[in-house]
């Protein structure tokens, strides 16, 4: 489209003050993390790094992020499990039913958190109870697994719509069986989806608070529920701003991991 | 693909393997597989499905059966009476209604706000910065994401506290934030899901066409023109695909307001308040999102959009 100068300008700077508006309040966790004012004034008088350290040292904030990688990396291989079985049941077969499966798959994700949530709770208080299985670690990684499917699903079912079959048709050809040709052809295809699946269940999980709150029982808190629990308690302001900081800065990792997965992906796509 | 080159156990298919080397276990398994299509989806969808159907589904469908039970109001046990009690006080009640209006309007503001800033935002990253950084500000549009709900929740805590640095920037002017309120409530909402409907929006506009827009100006239409007949109608999709994030997010969001709301209190919060004391109310209370969702998904669904997601 011919824009007119004027317009190049307005969408420009229209641009300029979005993308300000999204990275400010992030630039701000950062600085505040360096406030040396335990209330958090503003302006900060200063700079330290003092509650860094403080926060490398505080026992709930380290336990959490324990708490939360397991969860994360369970939730994150049973997700992978489940949701290449299903892509594979829906693209390569029909059946009846097939669009309720998908639908299926996706719902955990479009209906509100909370309602996920209290239904599992509930089912968990009813089931799990009486077999002696509280809430804890367990019913966190049932919940988170359940609408961690839905990305890795996602991912596997985009790839092999991808896919041309007559590379499985040839391993076959050449006398490999079904599991051989997974394992020697399928599989290796399939990886980058696999790692993009997973890396975006795993940062589902990671970020999740709603469905932890109602899944995880007193003794278990992950790092989003301990932010949540201490960030209105003034003796650990510091160290809730140090963490909200620190994930501000750990949230590079899965962006240059998912910048270096799509060249994969290009790339794979010329083979 | 040195792995392609036949190795012995590999030579054959089926009667050649030979009368000297019987197929494995694995091979036999295989084969069964591979001759009946049924036994291998029962083989794929068994482990699935018992996990969402009886897991998840199972668990909803019981959540939503006892919105017909009451609760004992003196000791707070269910009682598994069949009752539409909870349903005629969530229509009788004002308060429940106000709160669900209030609800909807949330999340419909958040939705507006989103499409309106995001548009122009992925118009400058999709068409008109340079192709070569295009990528960079894709990366841009994304990285929020990443970030997590609850730092930028934080976030906004700190901007809006009272004498915080929204206050502090705008006492020059003589005005001061909007605090903790509903104001906030929809602020950081739409900062929330904004990635979310950048990037249906800039999908769309990479994938125009450049021909439209050419035959557009060809017939003499102005830019302005070509927006509102051509580029608006196409990206449309995109905005609807997007909005269903921003609706539904917001719709059953309860934390976000717990932090900067104040004293705002949406569906979420009501039924989070409900939990322990009256599951079978919170539950009634549950279905009011459930049902909106549903049928914003099904008029989105007539523009679409759906397809593109």
């Amino acid at each position: 489209m011919n824009l007119s100068r004027p317009a190049r300008i307005a969408l420009r700077t229209a641009a300029g003050l979005g993308f300000a508006a999204i990275y400010l309040p992030l630039l701000l966790v950062l600085l505040g993390s360096l406030n040396p004012d335990r209330s958090a004034s503003w302006p900060p008088p200063g700079l330290t790094l003092d509650w860094w350290a403080a926060a490398w040292d505080n026992e709930g904030a380290r336990a959490a992020l324990w708490t939360s990688v397991k969860a994360g990396l369970a939730a994150t291989a049973v997700a992978l499990v489940l949701g290449t079985l299903i892509a594979f049941a829906v693209q390569r077969h029909s059946f009846f039913g097939r669009e309720a499966v998908s639908f299926a798959v996706v719902l955990p994700i479009a209906l509100p958190g909370i309602v996920t949530g209290i239904a599992l709770n509930s089912a968990f208080g009813t089931v799990l109870e009486p077999l002696g299985v509280g809430l804890g670690m367990f019913t966190v990684v049932v919940g988170h697994a359940t609408f961690c499917i839905v990305v890795v699903f996602n991912n596997v079912v985009a790839r092999l719509r991808r896919l041309p079959g007559s590379y499985e048709e040839a391993a076959m050809d050449l006398g490999a069986h079904t599991f051989r040709t997974f394992r020697d052809v399928t599989f290796p295809l399939l990886r980058s989806a696999l790692l993009a699946g997973g890396l975006l269940a795993f940062a589902l999980s990671f970020d999740e608070i709603v469905v932890t709150t109602f899944t995880a029982g007193p003794g278990v808190q992950t790092l989003p529920v301990w932010i949540f629990n201490n960030m209105t308690r003034p003796q650990q302001a510091p160290v809730v701003s140090v963490v909200a900081a620190a994930l501000v800065l750990l949230s590079v990792v899965p962006i240059y991991a998912a910048q270096r997965l799509s060249s994969d992906t290009t790339g794979g796509a010329r083979v | 693909m040195t792995t392609l080159s036949p190795s012995p156990q590999a030579a054959g298919t089926g009667g050649a393997a030979g009368p000297d080397r019987p197929p494995g276990p694995a091979r036999r398994l295989a084969g069964l597989l591979h001759r009946r299509p049924r036994l291998r989806l029962a083989a794929l969808l068994t482990a699935p499905l018992l996990w969402l159907v009886l897991a998840y589904l199972g668990s909803l469908a019981a959540l939503f059966l006892s919105a017909f039970w009451t609760t004992d109001s003196f000791t707070s046990e269910v009682v598994r009476i069949w009752s539409s009690r909870n349903f005629e006080e969530l229509v009788g009640s004002p308060v429940y209604r106000t709160v669900a209006l209030r609800t909807v309007g949330v999340a419909l503001a958040v939705t507006g706000l989103c499409a309106l800033i995001a548009f122009p935002l992925a118009f400058y990253t999709a068409r008109v910065a340079p192709p070569r950084r295009r990528p960079l500000f894709v990366v841009a549009l994304l990285m929020p994401l990443w970030a997590g709900y609850l730092v930028k929740v934080y976030a906004w805590r700190l901007i809006l506290s009272e004498g915080g640095p929204l206050d502090w920037a705008l006492r020059p002017f003589g005005l001061s934030g909007p605090g903790y309120g509903l104001t906030a409530t929809v602020l950081v909402l739409t900062y929330l899901w904004l990635p979310y409907m950048a990037l249906p929006i800039h999908t769309a506009l990479v994938q125009l066409p450049d021909s439209l827009l050419h035959a557009s100006a060809d017939l003499g239409a102005r830019a302005g023109r070509t927006f509102v007949s051509v580029v608006l109608p196409m990206v449309w999709p995109a905005v609807a695909a997007g909005s269903v994030f921003t609706f539904s997010l917001s719709l059953g969001d309860y934390i976000t307001v717990q932090i900067v709301g104040g004293k705002t209190q949406l569906i979420g919060n009501l039924v989070y308040s409900n939990v322990t004391l009256n599951l079978p109310l919170a539950a009634a209370l549950g279905t009011v999102p459930v049902a909106v969702i549903v049928v914003y998904l099904l008029a989105v669904r007539r523009s679409g959009a759906l397809r593109s997601l």
